[in-house]
């Protein structure tokens, strides 16, 4: 155990889900040919006016709302002055004095015990525009400069990278459901930065703080917090005194690295944007935002598991937003969710990994599902009748009893025939009759397992399991 | 109240500024600094300052835009618009050796 305290913030910059850039009627998109996505607004020409893009508010106030914040009604953009080639404004415009959300919090359970990480606050801004070195030049893409961002900043609460791990996950898994932001680490879209010090006593002022920018996944955040608080230690165990720093993670080295000594608040000379008018928002912008946020993880794993899903499932299916979607088009029904889950997450799943397509690309209807479900519950559908005819459930227009009748699928239901089985079996299998008699159940199974094999399958195993145990004991 | 900089603060400026000066420079600006300095703080002389008045110096509040895309630049235009370009890539110098901006 270490005899230093770690305090952690966390910054996370997540780019929204909307048609167009913050301040221009460009498209917002990814993975476009370079500089294809811009205006004269985006590029920062002399004279261009910005206007705000609506569904930026919208989203802020739905982000603000999930993460539990308050909801400024008044507020202005200010320009964070600052010279760099990605931003050739020379300014970037964000919200210094008045962030749309604050004092909010994300709960998170840690080894069972529920803490809230607060947040300090949350503000809208502009994207930058995208740089990659080489050899001595920048080159310059555009396409991202003015994506609308909001950025979530923490409070010095975070008391190691454990902690931060699970603010990560949970914070991502709110704001993909929120339909905020698709939060892919690995495409930019979610990018965090750690404000790390550490200090020998609770009541000690906070050590000198290092900030670790462009970590590119939620586990590097984990090690790159690590490594950064054994880096302090090691200059706090020596004597040694270091500045302020912003300092980045290398994921080849697995260590931080030294970028610059931080500029402070004041040396962006923040002052308010006088292109872009003040905006209030009406009681009527902020419950038309807030009405139409999806249900989120943690409701949805609660109804999940009341009606007979097992945690590891609602989990499981959680993790696959399309497939929880899907499901939860039938809450209004009597479908037991359980049967659901399992081959939502079973034959289905794999079906749809196979051939890389989400559950909305089959043509499986929700009538369909449901009379599905009905037939495996009633067992005139075996599981194993399911796997011959899955991929036509999935790719045809028929309803599941004409494909039944196309595929010729029979799961012996007739009760005449399946005693005509049993008996043939039960006087094939004379030994394992008088194992059975002798009390090996294991004996049943063998006899279950040679009447399923004779019908290739197809028996209703819950009706020959009734008739085979009348007969053995009659 | 000091009547100049100190010449860490007129440096600190500079580097801020991305740009090199003299020695001589760094006097000259020690004095003219501070003089710019105290004329714009004439502006807290002023009574009753409300932020507001700042930000909002029209009546017209709450301007929003739909969010439909509208024309953009073509891409070839765009490139040739700037000095030196790489591919589809506007070609810079690098500023800083390792790292990003904001």
């Amino acid at each position: 155990m270490s005899k230093y305290i770690p305090t952690i913030g966390i910054e996370v910059h997540v780019e929204l889900k909307t048609n167009t850039k913050i301040f221009s009627s460009s498209k917002n998109g990814y993975g476009e040919s370079a500089n294809s996505l811009t205006n004269v607004i985006d590029l920062g020409y002399p004279g261009t006016l910005p206007t705000l893009n609506e569904e930026v508010i919208n989203l802020a106030i739905k982000a603000a709302t999930i993460l539990n914040c308050k909801i400024r009604r008044q507020m202005h953009f200010d320009r964070k002055n600052y010279f760099y080639p990605d931003n050739p404004k020379n300014y970037q415009i964000t919200q210094a004095r008045t962030p749309i959300g604050y004092d909010g919090y994300v709960e998170i359970e840690v080894n069972g015990e529920r803490k809230k990480i607060f947040i300090e606050e949350m503000h809208i801004e502009e994207d930058t525009c995208k740089s990659a070195h080489r050899g001595g030049v920048s080159l310059l893409d555009f396409n991202r400069a003015g994506v609308p961002l909001i950025e979530i900043v923490t409070k010095a609460c975070i008391s190691s990278s454990e902690e931060a791990k699970l603010y990560l996950e949970k914070l991502k898994e709110l704001l993909f459901y929120g339909d905020i932001s698709d939060c892919k680490m690995e495409e930019g879209s979610m990018r965090c930065d750690a404000n790390v010090s550490i200090r020998e006593n609770v009541k000690d002022p906070l050590g000198v703080k290092c900030e670790i920018k462009n970590i590119g996944s939620i586990s590097n955040v984990a090690i790159a917090i690590e490594k950064e608080i054994e880096r302090q230690e090691k200059l706090v165990d020596n004597h040694e005194t270091f500045q302020e720093q912003t300092r980045r993670f290398d994921d080849k080295l697995n260590d931080t690295i030294l970028m610059r000594v931080k500029e402070t608040g004041n040396d962006y000379r923040y002052f308010p944007e006088p292109d872009i008018p003040y905006v209030e928002l009406t009681d009527q912008m902020i419950s038309s935002a807030v009405t139409s946020i999806p249900m989120l993880p943690d409701e949805r794993r609660k109804l999940y598991i009341s009606r007979g899903v097992s945690e590891i499932n609602a989990n499981k299916l959680i993790a696959n937003r399309s497939l929880s979607d899907y499901l939860n088009q039938f809450i209004d029904t009597s479908l037991s969710f359980k049967e659901a889950v399992n081959l939502l997450l079973g034959d289905i799943s794999g079906y749809l990994n196979k051939n890389e397509k989400t559950i909305y690309d089959t043509t499986l209807t929700k009538e369909k599902f449901l009379d599905l479900i009905k037939k495996m519950e009633e067992n005139t559908l075996t599981s194993k009748n399911l796997k011959d005819i899955l991929k036509q459930i999935l790719e045809s227009e028929d309803s599941i009893d004409t494909i039944i009748k196309k595929c010729n699928i029979s799961n012996i239901t007739d009760t005449k025939m399946l005693e005509d089985i049993v008996l043939k079996i039960i006087n094939e299998n004379e030994e394992s009759v008088q194992d059975y008699k002798a009390g090996k159940d294991r004996a049943i199974k063998y006899l279950m397992g040679q009447i399923m094999k004779e019908t290739r399958g197809s028996a209703n195993p819950q009706i020959v399991n009734k008739i085979l145990i009348r007969e053995l004991n009659k | 109240m000091k009547d100049q900089l100190t010449k860490e603060e007129v440096l600190h400026v500079a580097n801020l500024a991305r740009i090199e000066i003299s020695d001589k420079e760094i006097d000259k600006y020690q004095i003219e600094l501070k003089q710019l300095l105290d004329d714009v703080e004439k502006i807290n002389d002023v009574e009753g300052y409300d932020e507001d008045i700042l930000i909002a110096c029209w009546g017209e509040n709450t301007n929003l835009r739909d969010d439909e895309i509208g024309n953009m630049l073509n891409p070839k235009e765009v490139i040739e618009s700037a000095p030196r370009h790489s591919g589809n890539y506007i070609e810079v110098p690098v500023v800083l050796s390792d790292g990003e901006g904001a």
